[in-house]
């Protein structure tokens, strides 16, 4: 048994989303932090819709803690009442150390996932959630690179190789992991091209950049045209961030 | 992170059967948690909360009652600014360190209600309630003074009066906004009071330079006291409404990143920029035209004051900035007032039905009716001093029983106290605080303190009867 990531589930719980087919499935080897997040406007304070919603919540989330536990998933829950979803999300990712960030979509249940390398930064958390999402079952593994102009086929397989590797170590003891190199693409418009054919993504987190603040950031961006589950591997938590 | 365990209980019931809805369990930097796993987060900045205090603030004190204010004291009521600022900074010191110990939604309320027991609890918590009420009205007056200047100067003339039609719209719409706008209205007021401050800045820099005699003006000699001693003091009575929005910071207290820092610096620092904001203004504007001449301008006299100095486009910048101002106070205290019902409704004071959320837009839609509602009836009234003196009034009993409370709480305590920020100067500043608050009360008209008490009484006589059985005490 490898060890299980942690990852990090938030739901609009109040919304009437529900969780979305096979993805309790696809986290049946995780630790799920559930959370159950209720956003509301500034002109509510957040104590007065608890006040009013916090038993429908949490019947809402008991039958989603059920749901993950039954497909095999250690779950820890939190409900949380905000102005601001993000800042929620941001704060329960470093409280819990996530190794990732479910984007909930519909999916069959998983028999194969992409895994969208960027580059060796982050590799081994990368690693540590396919690793320990997929070891123990048979879902096949694609480890896919949008090669840079200036990348050899060479640099590439390095790069790719070193990620098997590292997933070896970790306990993916399997062969026929597959590797894909993609050339001429932009890398969203590839990443969610090749998504296609496979049930999920896993992919990282991109460094917030002017870009980024005015079209989102790529993850989020992959996980809408997509329509498939998204696991967005988190950076590691800076030091920075901590002393704020 | 700072993990503060809650050990208040609350029992009882009111006439309704409600009791007040429990306690959390603990108080974090980001978030105060109920039961283990149900948190509501804190989102509310330095610069939020600097955000409410000032924009609370400034409407009213530079937008409205330069005119008025010289008027009842002449030049001296510079020194009536001055002496609302080291009051309001005298309460605040005691607001944030009860604040920073409890800090929770509801502000004053709240901390009276634990320090000193339900009944001064119930008085000052209706009496906030309706204290914003009266000051969003009054700031609602002063919009419709704003809004009637533009219209003069495009040259409309109108056979009636608009200025109180024009109040009452704005404080329909802006209830009606509240309810229904799922905007980010936090950004917004940001927005605002960054613009109000940039066109203040540059506006009164040069007014300065104008008195000291940098363009050639010059000030206009002046006696300072010309009307008196006993009007300075009336006049900071009256002008005292434009301090009362730093408290309004600490009724959202609950909501406050890292309260135990950002609580004193956005209530004792907003209360810092809008007094030096205000006595500059007065000092500017009176010694552009002389006290009497500004008193004639009423309420507008600031855009005859930078038609002085700039012309047309300064005239037209401050009625802009005058617009913006007064509304922004308005909608501050409208939400402040919604969240005092909140607070009070929590508590089983009030009905539990008046804290309920819109399922449609998530909005507090009975609050915010229970704020807008009386505020239309009190802008209908148009008595620009009487409603700021009310607001005043009620306020005031706030804050010198704040101070009461930090000495009741001081003197006993008791386990649970342990604020990150503890006032300088104690027992000083709380004794001088609370002197000087229920003091300046002494200096307000009549009709104002009569009405004041009537609603502290009725406060009262409806704790008796609705929740004459509920206990809010923290385990002192």
């Amino acid at each position: 048994m490898t060890e299980r990531p942690s990852i990090l589930v938030p739901v609009r719980v109040l919304e009437g989303e529900p969780i979305p087919e096979g993805v309790p499935q696809l986290l049946a080897n995780a630790h799920v932090v559930l959370l159950g997040y209720h956003v509301v406007p500034d002109q509510t304070a957040t104590g007065q819709a608890r006040m009013q919603f916090e038993e429908r919540a949490r019947k809402r989330l008991d039958e989603y803690e059920a749901i993950f536990e039954d497909a095999g998933a250690s779950v820890e829950r939190r409900l949380v009442f905000t102005h601001d979803g993000q800042q929620t999300i941001d704060r329960m990712i470093s409280e819990y150390d996530a190794l990732a960030v479910l984007v909930p979509n519909a999916t069959r249940p998983p028999s194969d996932v992409l895994v969208a390398v960027r580059g060796a930064v982050g590799v081994d958390r990368l690693a540590r959630v396919v690793v320990g999402l997929f070891a123990d079952t048979d879902v096949s593994v694609t480890l896919y690179h949008v090669a840079d102009e200036d990348e050899t086929d060479e640099d590439v397989q390095t790069l790719l190789d070193g990620v098997v590797d590292r997933m070896r170590d970790l306990g993916l003891d399997r062969p026929g992991v597959e590797t894909r190199i993609e050339r001429d693409s932009g890398p969203l418009e590839a990443i969610v091209g090749a998504a296609d054919e496979y049930d999920a993504v896993v992919m990282g987190e991109t460094d917030p950049s002017l870009t980024t603040f005015v079209f989102g950031m790529p993850a989020d961006q992959v996980a809408e045209q997509f329509l498939g589950p998204v696991l967005v591997v988190q950076r590691e938590p800076s030091t920075a961030d901590e002393s704020e | 992170m700072v993990d503060r365990p809650v050990e208040a209980v609350s029992t009882g019931e009111n006439v309704a059967g409600e009791a007040p809805a429990e306690e959390p369990d603990a108080v974090t930097d980001e978030a105060t948690v109920h039961d283990e796993d149900v948190e509501l987060e804190r989102t509310i900045g330095l610069t939020g909360g600097l955000a409410i205090g000032i924009g609370t603030m400034i409407g009213a004190g530079i937008f409205v009652f330069p005119g008025l204010a010289a008027e009842n004291a002449g030049l001296a009521a510079t020194l009536s600014f001055a002496i609302g600022g080291v009051i309001a900074l005298l309460v605040a010191l005691p607001t944030s360190e009860l604040a920073t110990s409890m800090p929770r939604s509801g502000g004053g309320y709240f901390f009276i209600s634990r320090g000193m027991g339900t009944g001064f609890g119930a008085i000052v918590g209706l009496g906030l309630w309706l204290g914003l009420v009266f000051a969003a009205a009054f700031y609602l007056v002063g919009l419709g003074h704003y809004a009637t200047a533009v219209l003069a100067e495009v040259g409309l003339s109108l056979s009636i009066n608009p200025v109180i039609a024009i109040g009452v719209v704005f404080g329909a719409g802006l209830t009606a906004l509240s309810i229904g706008g799922t905007e980010n209205t936090a950004k917004l007021q940001n927005g605002v009071v960054g613009i109000l401050l940039v066109v203040l800045t540059g506006f009164l820099s040069y007014g300065v330079l104008d008195a000291a005699g940098v363009f050639g003006g010059g000030a206009v000699p002046e006696t300072f006291f010309s009307q008196g001693y006993v009007p300075v003091l009336t006049t900071a009575a009256l002008v005292f409404t434009s301090y009362l929005g730093f408290a309004q910071v600490a009724t959202v207290a609950g909501e406050i990143k890292q309260p135990g820092r950002n609580l004193p610096l956005a209530m004792v620092g907003s209360v810092v920029v809008v007094t030096v904001f205000y006595v500059v203004t007065i000092f500017v504007a009176t010694s552009a035209f002389g006290a009497d001449q500004l008193g004639r301008f009423g309420a507008t006299a600031m855009v005859e004051v930078a038609r002085e100095f700039l012309g047309l486009p300064g005239a037209i910048a401050i009625l802009c900035a005058g617009l913006l101002a007064t509304f922004s106070s308005a909608n501050a205290s409208i939400l402040s007032a919604s969240r005092a019902v909140y607070a009070l409704s929590r508590d089983a004071l009030l009905p539990r039905r008046a804290s309920e959320v819109n399922l449609r837009y998530g909005t507090p839609h009975v609050a915010l009716l229970a704020a807008g509602g009386p505020i239309l009836v009190l802008v209908a009234t148009g008595e620009v001093e009487l409603l700021a003196e009310v607001a005043s009034f009620l306020h005031l009993v706030m804050y010198g029983l704040i101070c009461v409370a930090l000495i009741v709480v001081r003197r006993r305590d008791p386990d649970w106290y342990d604020p990150d920020f503890r006032t300088p100067a104690y027992p000083l500043v709380p004794a001088v605080g609370a002197l000087a608050s229920f003091g300046l009360i002494a200096f307000m008209q009549p009709a104002s303190i009569v009405i004041g008490v009537a609603v502290m009484l009725v406060s009262y006589l409806w704790y008796r009867y609705y929740a004459g059985d509920v206990v809010l005490e923290g385990e002192i």
